[in-house]
């Protein structure tokens, strides 16, 4: 049981991950794979903060969205210079950068060390106090931050805003015709995104209670875009789907007979296979909407 | 002041490796226009089936480098015919096959370190005695490697740097002068043209696969070789390359070269006084900036 909770925890943090992911690739049509930078910037902000500081844990979330926000801005503009495969590889870049302050930074995030001893989250209000401290309960905080995000989401998805973002995927050119600087609007969404991640990263920090860069390299990032592109691209429920499907993935490769030490490997098999099988088949994921 | 002759020679190093895998990246990239990343593991490849055949089973140490060669060029030639031929048969974008490749590059990477799990592993050791140190030269020989100045080179890394050239030069040739080499050229300029004159592309894209992709297992059994191996490298390398080859000019062989001797001697003085773990991101920023003051690169084709 006390396993099952831990999977969904899991699942939470990477369905938070995909949807974030999802709003600039499906939406806006822009190849990120940097997102586990942002997902890191969240992590190690509630990590510095709380063991550091002691600040509260959810006074460390909306820190660290605005550290990631402040951060992604900088890189969506580097990026705003870019299409297609060029925007891909640079924010290949950017997420190997991001990665090399993580590891490079000792002052700051102890490089390889990683941070220790981080605390799960108090909640304060007033003379009342709760420490989640136990998963059961921290499940039910990652889903409401869950569900907080794909709400979130998908107003933001149906909103005039969205249906923008989806024309400019489709033809950049025709919807600038109209007068609306879609600069601007891949700019948003992609801050937008980043912030999310880093919500999620924040919870991935609180949970473990330890983290170290090797969270959040380019690897993760790939792994992300598999969960996206395998729920479906332009569907928000595409990525809690692709999300479940992959942290359980390992699980049913150990069902299978598939010793511990391989699982891990094999699920990148998996879904690297699953990748070139939906290129070739079905780019546009189980139900997604948008075709690469 | 002693260390500048090391770090220009480190520099050259550096940048024959990226040679090595920039020209093979860059002769795919000409014939097919996306960015393959499956061309790293295969330098991954090239360099385990060394590792397997020459030391885990003991044959011949050239046997082993000539199937290390050979298994990565029909990895790529395989590849391209399962994944990547057919995707351009149907007009897939570039993000599709770009995509592909990723997904191609995690399950590859991810088979290696089932087969040999994800230790760090080096190819020169004793098994075949005398043989190996012939082409290798391990940190404990120093003292017979030749001396440059104060810095040291091994012989290794001189096999690295003469490879390197003659892969270009005969890249060269071939693509000047051999009818096939010409097809390649005439393929990389227009596909559509190439096929109306009665060119077989899809057969030359397919060669392009396997020489390129062989080039790039012999990057990675030379680095075995210099340093040594483990599945995760080719990520890094193919990233080198990658950049060496938009910096120099995308789809031009000598711009390849160029570009990765001049990524070679900004990361190697880039960490001169800064840790070597920064050698990736700047890299990178190199990138950033060319892309964004000189997007075709140094040769613009």
């Amino acid at each position: 049981m006390e396993y099952l909770i831990h999977l969904a925890i899991l699942f939470a943090i990477y369905a938070i991950l995909g949807i974030s992911l999802n709003l600039v690739v499906g939406y806006a049509g822009l190849l990120s794979v940097t997102q586990s930078a942002f997902y890191g910037i969240g992590a190690y902000a509630t990590a510095i903060l709380l063991t550091g500081y002691g600040v509260n844990f959810f006074l460390s979330v909306i820190l660290g969205m605005l550290v990631a926000g402040v951060v992604s801005f900088a890189i969506g503009l580097v990026l705003s210079k870019f299409n297609g495969d060029y925007y891909a590889l640079v924010s290949f870049g950017f997420n190997i950068i991001v990665f090399s302050i993580f590891l490079n930074w000792q002052e700051l995030t102890r490089g390889p060390l990683g941070i220790p001893g981080i605390s799960r989250p108090l909640l304060e209000i007033g003379n009342w106090k709760l420490e989640i401290s136990s998963n059961l309960h921290f499940l039910i905080l990652a889903s409401l931050f869950l569900i907080l995000v794909y709400f979130i989401s998908r107003f933001i998805v149906n909103s005039s805003f969205g249906r923008v973002l989806k024309a400019i995927r489709e033809d950049e050119k025709a919807i600038q015709v109209f007068g609306y600087r879609t600069s601007l609007y891949k700019s948003i969404i992609f801050v937008i995104g980043a912030m999310m991640a880093a919500i999620a990263g924040s919870l991935f920090a609180s949970y473990i209670t330890f983290i170290d860069p090797s969270s959040f390299t380019l690897n993760e990032s790939i792994f992300i875009l598999a969960i996206i592109i395998l729920g479906g691209l332009a569907n928000l429920r595409g990525s809690i789907l692709g999300a479940l499907f992959l942290i359980l993935l390992p699980e049913i490769l150990r069902f299978v007979g598939f010793p511990d030490s391989i699982a891990a490997q094999m699920r990148q098999v998996v879904y690297g296979v699953i990748l070139v099988l939906l290129m070739l088949y079905r780019p546009q994921g189980l139900v997604g909407e948008y075709k690469l | 002041m002693d260390i500048i002759p090391q770090l220009i020679l480190n520099s050259i190093i550096a940048g024959a490796i990226y040679t090595l895998v920039a020209l093979g990246f860059n002769l795919i990239y000409g014939a097919t226009k996306f960015f393959n990343l499956t061309h790293g593991v295969l330098a991954t490849a090239g360099g385990y089936a060394v590792f397997y055949f020459g030391k885990t089973l003991g044959w011949n140490i050239y046997l082993a480098v000539i199937i290390g060669i050979v298994l990565a060029g029909l990895i790529g030639y395989g590849l391209d015919k399962i994944v990547y031929s057919p995707l351009r048969g149907r007009k897939a974008s570039n993000m599709v096959l770009l995509v592909a490749s990723l997904g191609a590059f995690t399950a590859v990477q991810a088979i290696i370190a089932i087969l040999f799990t994800s230790q760090f592993q080096t190819l020169s050791s004793d098994i075949g005695g005398q043989k190996i140190y012939e082409i290798s030269c391990p940190v404990a020989m120093r003292s017979i490697c030749y001396g440059v100045g104060s810095a040291v080179i091994t012989q290794t890394q001189v096999l690295i740097l003469i490879s390197g050239i003659l892969i270009m030069a005969g890249l060269a040739v071939f693509l000047k002068f051999t009818l096939i080499g010409k097809a390649v050229k005439a393929v990389s300029d227009d596909e559509e043209v190439a096929k109306i004159i009665g060119i077989n592309t899809n057969k030359i894209i397919g060669y392009v696969f396997f020489v390129g992709s062989a080039i790039a297992g012999w990057a990675g059994i030379m680095i075995g070789f210099d340093t040594g191996i483990e599945p995760t490298m080719g990520m890094s390398l193919l990233l080198k390359g990658v950049i060496a080859s938009i910096i120099g000019g995308v789809g031009n062989i000598y711009g390849g070269v160029l570009g990765a001797f001049l990524l070679g001697f900004v990361e190697n003085f880039g960490i001169w006084k800064l840790s070597g773990e920064w050698k990736d991101a700047i890299a990178f920023l190199l990138l950033i900036i060319f892309l964004i003051i000189r997007p075709k690169g140094i040769i613009k084709k």
